[in-house]
């Protein structure tokens, strides 16, 4: 009877696969809320109106449970056949060869590389091989509250340098007594990565770390005096209000991030929220680089030309440029650049990018296992700022897990 | 003595008071927030919202990413109610046979399935949906139903066979000697009786179904096929813009199927659990 029932079911749900006519499918999985997937779906019907021949079938999750189902069906052999990506996973993908390699595509014509914005199409390249292509591109900026900074009379500048900024939070701090001057950073990998750059190291190297035990014990001994002094917000305090940043939960006044998180801060908070630029230590380097999500192509996939043909398609064609707008960032290619007509938040993020364009820097790919380094620093920085580990002891605990994890 | 009876009956009343706002705390939270504008729902320390909203809820009637919020109850509601009939049929038929007939290997054969409980869920996977992924069944319910219907949770089939061997086995007997065999006593006299166990299971299966979340996350690769428990984190994802509103609205809404088969039968519960020996 049980058998029966399961029969009727499976003929019920269980026409999933078979492309219709000839038909090629592809499968198509990114992260993002519903508002992306909108977007997408539309650009998606763009393109298959000009490519009837092929199919896109489309799957999107949030961040984590994305990657949870990604690696599952990579482990099953059943990865989608073009996927969002960043570049921060294309070592490690690339190490357990998921990744399609697409520089053949290139070359039988399939996908082209030309017209990209500040030679963003290096950025896909690893160890000789394209394992992925830009579809947007994203700067690391300060974000503050204009009214607070005003109150105090700081003003952020072109080339100001960590003095000038750290003497502009403690009047913050001091001045309206209500917000601390910032989020607090110890924990935030890629700030620290760029004040390394700006002392010509960087947080990750080829296959490792790029900076000492010394190096990351004078930060976060820093980041826990500035947090005693009430400079940064109250560690406990921002936990709190997680997952709502501090500064748009009105806790600090200034906050680093990724620019296109402007989108975000200012949809969830009344307070005027603007980028400025991040501060240096000589007056003149940022270190800062253009990142990037990207689409990449399974290696298993049996459609190769196709895939490499929606990639260019979604990279290139004006109107997706303009249907997308800066969802995953700038965009990368110039002919989707100049077809999209920023508006109000958007067009702030842009204004950024090209105030800071001439102090962008090349970006170096990370090594396999940098995620979980990541993670490791975002939680080992928070024990500290909170005391629940000495600054020694975490930077002892970080670099130990750090090397297990890149596996040197 | 009336007077410390009292004072106690009070004390106690209290207590009692106190855990239950203690737990109903996060349930008016979640009720509150959902009639809050999105921006004020995280940060925000007002319990209940100074001018209600309705806008969340109105969000929902226009659907998720062009799907409209019915087809994801229908989803749920099929996965769930799918799973109900697999694991009840199946688990009983299996537990008839642990209690009911001897057979050669049956108590390894018990052992093995206790066994079974204790396999961790995160070893399996991977093995499964390799397994699933070759025969096809990808992007199906296949993979979701069909172990309910291969009688696959141990803990039911233990559950119904513990109660079970609470049955009078004169039963069997007296219908044996009518000329009855395995099929007719197991569908008519021991099913009827077992009615209370079965219901605990249903209960069971059904809350587990309708919240399963990585099951169908894993084997569903489209938005149209999703159940409920994946379509509410479409609302949210942390690098664009966030619908707790939304998110919130309809997890209010998805609690209510949920609830009202929790209601309707939650007295057979207690009888399932506490008459199949599994007290303690």
């Amino acid at each position: 009877m049980g058998l029966v029932a399961l029969g009727l079911l499976a003929s019920g749900c269980g026409s999933g696969d078979g492309g219709s006519g000839g038909k090629t499918e592809i499968r198509y999985s990114w992260w993002g809320a519903q508002h992306r997937a909108d977007l997408i779906k539309k650009t998606i019907a763009l393109f298959e109106k000009k490519h009837p021949d092929i199919k896109v079938k489309a799957d999107f999750q949030e961040y984590e449970d994305f990657w949870k189902k990604f690696n599952t069906q990579a482990a099953g052999g059943n990865p989608p056949d073009v996927f969002q990506n960043s570049h921060a996973f294309l070592r490690k993908y690339d190490k357990k060869n998921v990744l399609l390699d697409l520089k053949p595509q290139v070359e039988q014509g399939n996908l082209k590389t030309d017209d990209f914005r500040n030679g963003l199409e290096k950025a896909g390249e690893v160890d000789g091989k394209l394992l992925g292509i830009p579809v947007g591109a994203n700067t690391f900026g300060l974000f503050y509250n204009t009214e607070e900074y005003k109150k105090a009379g700081v003003t952020p500048k072109d080339g100001w340098t960590w003095k000038d900024y750290y003497a502009g939070i403690e009047k913050i701090s001091k001045g309206s007594g209500k917000l601390a001057g910032d989020s607090g950073n110890a924990s935030v990998m890629y700030l620290y990565d760029l004040v390394l750059r700006q002392q010509d190291k960087a947080f990750f190297t080829e296959d490792g770390l790029g900076f000492s035990k010394a190096d990351l014990k004078k930060w976060w001994a820093d980041n826990l005096r500035r947090t005693k002094a009430g400079h940064f917000t109250s560690p406990k305090k921002v936990q709190q209000a997680r997952p709502k940043p501090a500064l748009s939960g009105k806790l600090s006044a200034g906050e680093f991030s990724w620019d296109n998180f402007l989108v975000r801060y200012t949809s969830e908070t009344d307070a005027s929220i603007d980028l400025a630029p991040i501060p240096t230590t000589d007056g003149k380097r940022t270190g800062q680089y253009l990142s990037s999500l990207m689409l990449s192509g399974s290696a298993r996939t049996k459609h190769r030309a196709e895939v490499a043909k929606f990639i260019d398609f979604m990279v290139h064609d004006p109107e997706v440029g303009k249907i997308m707008g800066y969802d995953r960032g700038v965009l990368a290619t110039e002919p989707q650049f100049e077809a999209y007509r920023p508006k109000g938040v958007d067009k702030e993020i842009a204004d950024y990018e090209e105030r800071v364009k001439d102090r962008i820097e090349p970006i170096t790919p990370h090594p396999a296992g940098a995620d979980i380094v990541e993670a490791a620093f975002l939680r080992i920085g928070d024990e500290v700022l909170i005391g629940s580990t000495s600054v020694d002891d975490g930077v002892d605990k970080f670099f130990s897990e750090a090397e297990t994890a890149l596996g040197s | 003595m009336t007077r410390t009876r009292a004072v106690r009956s009070i004390a106690w009343h209290l207590g009692a008071l106190a855990l239950l706002a203690v737990l109903l705390y996060p349930v008016v939270w979640v009720i509150g927030s959902s009639l809050k504008p999105n921006e004020e729902i995280v940060g925000s320390l007002q319990l209940l919202p100074p001018d209600p909203i309705l806008d969340n809820y109105r969000r929902l009637a226009d659907g998720i990413a062009g799907i409209s919020v019915s087809t994801f109850f229908v989803n749920s509601l099929v996965l769930a109610l799918g799973s109900v009939a697999g694991v009840v049929l199946s688990a009983s038929l299996a537990a008839y046979a642990f209690a009911r007939i001897r057979f050669t290997g049956r108590n390894a054969l018990f052992t093995v399935m206790i066994g079974t409980l204790l396999l961790p869920y995160h070893v399996l996977i991977i093995p499964q949906y390799i397994m699933f992924q070759k025969a096809g069944f990808i992007n199906t319910y296949v993979p979701l139903l069909l172990g309910k219907y291969l009688a696959v949770d141990a803990f039911f089939v233990f559950l119904i066979v513990q109660f079970m061997r609470g049955l009078p086995r004169e039963l069997d007997e007296a219908a044996r000697l009518d000329g009855c065999g395995h099929p007719r006593i197991y569908w008519n006299i021991t099913l009827p009786l077992c009615r209370p166990a079965l219901i605990t299971s249903a209960i069971f299966t059904f809350i587990w179904a309708w919240n399963d979340f990585m099951g169908p996350l894993l084997y569903l690769n489209e938005p149209e096929k999703y159940p409920v428990s994946l379509g509410l984190k479409m609302f949210i994802d942390q690098d664009s813009i966030q619908d707790y509103g939304g998110m919130i609205a309809m997890s209010l809404v998805a609690l209510l199927p949920v609830l009202l088969f929790f209601l309707v039968f939650q007295r057979y519960l207690v009888e399932g659990a506490a008459t199949s020996g599994l007290k303690g």
